[in-house]
């Protein structure tokens, strides 16, 4: 699992770093970014690049992305 | 797995970039008619004076506020508008040449021309209004999409109310309401298209964009209602000749610095003090805001005139800081995300497609544009110069817009495919 947490950076820093990270996924690799917002521009950056995602909302209200070009691995099984 | 929102949802890259590329040349038609008569355009409700006005109110700040409401709808209203590069071409049209021919009629007092105007900045606006109002109800709603509403809705209104003054001015009849069309006109456009939408931007891009504070709920929840109830009813009391209307304006001019004050606070203690000019262009648009206020309670508590000019162009400059900061986040944006979208992934990062230096130059000129402009009131030759470092400023605008534009263009042919990588 790649840890990127962004929650303290300026747009459009995590967008970015999110993204660099994505180029560089290889195998089962899992990208789980926490963030302040939810950043949907990046899902249609991700989708459209044959990746997948998976996002979810923690009760203190950030975000944990889920990230992987990975067909095989089930986002839907890994807790954050 | 996913949050409900539907992905594909952003509009191509030109339905947007068609409006910000207006936005200079408009900006450069109206500092080249300050250069040739500064005096005239100080004069209140000189033809000149009203080419300008509009020239800048609808070419300048409506152009930049329809192109990035087409963005925002997609981004925020979870709704994409539908058809989106053909409605932004037929609106983008209608704009255009609505406005030409608005700032002819004035200049040559042509009744022709402000019928034109009148048809085709009436279908542009109310077409606007019409596609993406119904959008922002029935669906998930928060205080941006809210803000929104308000301000479509004033749009609405002072495209209406526009038509009837252009119908006045073409038959060089004017009704008894004249007087009370014209300030509910203004005031609608200023406050409730301008000012509400860029409030509502405010409430979504602050905390966003630079990790501040957020406004507080009940700030973000109320402000919108005080300003509509305080202009529908500064309206009522227009039409009505009612005394002490200027109640209403003191309600909207304290909510205003209240803005301005607790916009200025957040950004003062964001968690991180990365420079971005985008910030800078706040805080000066901010301080416009205030300047304004206080050059408009001068005016009404001494009734001279050029405090009341003072007070516009304040008021229009604050507009102006604010989208110049926003259109330089929201082109490099546009640009990285089209690109890492179809699989681009050697785009340029976002500081490298409009980079710091020249922001930076274009903030230096937007600052020395004020200043002049605001001296101008009581120097026509300094107002003369303001239009020159305004065409500069606007110059470098078309620059930047159009090298983002090239950098685009030139990674959709020679870039690497993320395929390729």
């Amino acid at each position: 699992m790649i840890l990127l947490d962004t929650r303290e950076e300026d747009h459009p820093i995590p967008l970015e770093r999110a993204v660099e990270a994505f180029k560089k996924l290889r195998g089962e690799e899992v990208i789980h970014m926490i963030h302040r917002r939810e950043p949907i521009p990046l899902f249609e950056i991700i989708t459209n690049n044959k990746g997948r995602y998976k996002s979810t909302m923690d009760e203190t209200g950030i975000w944990h992305i889920l990230i992987t070009r990975s067909d095989t691995v089930d986002l839907e099984s890994i807790d954050v | 797995m996913y949050s409900g929102l539907s992905l594909d949802q952003a509009p191509p890259i030109s339905v947007v970039t068609r409006f910000f590329l207006t936005v200079p040349i408009f900006g450069l038609a109206l500092c080249g008619l300050i250069l040739v008569n500064p005096q005239a355009v100080l004069t209140p409700n000189h033809p000149f004076s009203l080419a300008v006005i509009h020239l800048f109110m609808l070419g300048v700040i409506t152009m930049s506020m329809i192109g990035a409401l087409f963005q925002m709808q997609s981004v925020l209203g979870g709704r994409p508008i539908p058809s989106a590069q053909g409605n932004a071409f037929l609106i983008h049209l209608f704009l255009l040449i609505g406005i030409a021919s608005l700032s002819s009629a004035f200049i040559l007092n042509s009744p022709p021309l402000f019928i034109v105007a009148s048809l085709f900045l009436g279908a542009g606006i109310l077409h606007s209004a019409n596609l993406i109002l119904p959008l922002l109800f029935g669906g998930g709603i928060h205080d941006t999409l809210r803000g929104m509403r308000l301000a479509l809705i004033s749009l609405f209104i002072t495209a209406v109310l526009g038509i009837i003054m252009a119908s006045e001015y073409a038959n060089a009849s004017f009704s008894g309401f004249h007087e009370a069309i014209r300030t509910s006109h203004y005031s609608l456009g200023l406050v409730g298209w301008i000012g509400t939408l860029i409030i509502a931007v405010a409430f979504q891009v602050i905390e966003m964009f630079y990790v501040t504070v957020a406004y507080s709920a009940w700030c973000k929840r109320n402000a919108f209602r005080i300003i509509a109830a305080a202009l529908l009813l500064k309206i009522i009391w227009l039409f009505g000749a009612l005394p002490l209307a200027w109640m209403f304006d003191l309600v909207i001019a304290a909510l205003l610095i209240g803005f301005a004050t607790t916009t200025a606070n957040r950004l003062n203690m964001r968690k991180r003090r990365v420079s971005d000019v985008s910030i800078w262009f706040w805080f000066f648009g901010i301080g416009l805001l205030v300047v304004s206020i206080l050059f408009y309670g001068v005016f009404e508590v001494s009734g001279y005139p050029p405090a009341l000019s003072a007070s516009l162009i304040a008021f229009a400059l604050f507009a102006l800081s604010v989208i110049l900061g926003m259109i330089g986040k929201i082109v490099p944006f546009l640009v990285w995300f089209h690109l890492n979208s179809a699989g681009y992934m050697d785009a340029p990062i976002m500081s490298n497609i409009i980079p710091q230096t020249r922001a930076k130059y274009l903030f230096a000129l937007t600052v020395l544009t004020a200043f002049l402009a605001l001296e101008g009131v009581i120097l026509p030759d300094a107002f003369a110069l303001a239009a020159i470092t305004g065409g500069g400023m606007f110059a470098l605008l078309l620059f930047n817009l159009m090298n983002a534009l090239r950098l685009y263009r030139h990674t959709l042919t020679h870039g690497k495919r993320f395929e390729q990588m």
